[in-house]
């Protein structure tokens, strides 16, 4: 059967089993996409996890008559998964000896600087921070490692997550809040659903894409142009 | 546009580390932010291997001024072409990163790959 006469008849009939010999005929894909993202700070498994999600998630919205490849369709879609997973991992941190030491006060820099300058920074920017060299700060990426929050942190069990003190003020939330609802309300209805599906509801892009009926790419974009306007407003309204 | 850099190296998967640790460097020279630079490195990694795919033995990698940072992956020299069927989804990767790759060929064998990263 070749790969359309399988997708067509997957679509018309829904079988299940189909549907698993499409994902075994494919969970390469989702390894060879795992790969190429190892040396971010996530284990390869849990990669390649995220990956046969989404690569079962492509199955179901593939349309073979639209005249794509699989492979070229299911790219993108894996890719993005990924990267939402990088974007979405926030009960990991890494484990501090040597490199992962430095890693992990990057990781930790990072997202504070993210904070304060309303932006991603730049590998100079976490280096001037931490006091170590740009070289110290891109190589300790190539490194890899990361242990789960939930992971004993001491001897009586307790977890990193409950030992780590939560450092946000409680005003300055209110202050957040009211600044982030008076930006999203000059958004168009489209970006405010977005943000809603996305944000809220904390759906995938995928899912987003899907309930507004338009491409993960597109969400993906959109997402990116909202986040800039979003970033844009609050920085006029906190100068 | 003026190459701020240019790296050439036989196309050793062994090397390809040293390769992404100077792509790493020259981003943050740029100022890219970390995922950015994660994704420059995977571009870089990516079109490298299409080159190699395809016969060349050696490669360069340049880096130019600009508003973002500019990059050109080239073949260099001639050898047997491999057909992989990993390419494809390397080309859809550049795409599902980039948005726009720029591909170079003659008379259907691809030459370099071009693109620009950065905000």
């Amino acid at each position: 059967m070749t790969e359309s006469e399988l997708f067509q008849r997957y679509r018309e009939t829904g079988d299940r089993e189909l549907r698993n010999l499409i994902a075994e005929k494919y969970l390469y894909i989702a390894a060879i996409l795992a790969k190429k993202f190892v040396g971010r700070g996530v284990e390869y498994d849990d990669l390649y996890q995220v990956a046969s999600l989404a690569l079962l998630k492509g199955i179901d919205r593939f349309d073979e008559r639209k005249g794509l490849k699989f492979s070229t369709f299911i790219t993108p879609t894996v890719t993005g998964e990924i990267k939402n997973y990088f974007r979405d991992r926030s009960r990991l941190v890494h484990l501090p000896r040597k490199v992962s030491e430095l890693r992990a006060a990057v990781k930790k820099t990072a997202d504070e600087l993210t904070e304060s300058l309303g932006k991603r920074p730049t590998a100079r920017e976490i280096a001037e921070k931490l006091g170590v060299s740009e070289e110290e700060v891109l190589s300790s990426q190539e490194a890899g490692g990361v242990v789960s929050l939930d992971r004993p942190a001491d001897e009586e069990g307790m977890s990193f997550y409950e030992v780590i003190p939560d450092t946000d003020d409680v005003f300055d939330r209110i202050d957040t809040h009211d600044a982030i609802s008076a930006a999203v309300g000059e958004l168009s209805e489209d970006e405010r659903r977005l943000v809603g599906l996305r944000f809220t509801e904390e759906l995938s892009q995928a899912e987003t894409a899907r309930r507004m009926g338009v491409s993960q790419m597109y969400v993906s974009r959109m997402e990116r142009k909202v986040l800039e306007k979003l970033r844009e407003r609050l920085r006029k309204s906190m100068a | 546009m003026n190459t701020i850099f240019e790296l050439i190296f036989p196309l050793r998967s062994e090397l390809l580390t040293s390769v992404r640790l100077a792509a790493g460097g020259m981003c943050a020279l740029k100022g890219l932010d970390i995922e950015q630079t994660e994704d420059c490195k995977v571009c870089i990694t990516e079109s490298l291997l299409l080159l190699k795919h395809r016969g060349y033995s050696s490669a360069s990698v340049r880096f130019f001024e600009g508003e973002k940072l500019s990059v050109r992956i080239e073949g260099m020299g001639e050898g047997e072409a491999e057909e992989s069927a990993e390419d494809e989804i390397s080309l859809a990767l550049l795409s599902a990163l980039l948005g726009e790759v720029g591909m170079t060929e003659k008379g259907g064998r691809l030459l370099a790959v071009s693109f620009e990263i950065g905000s």
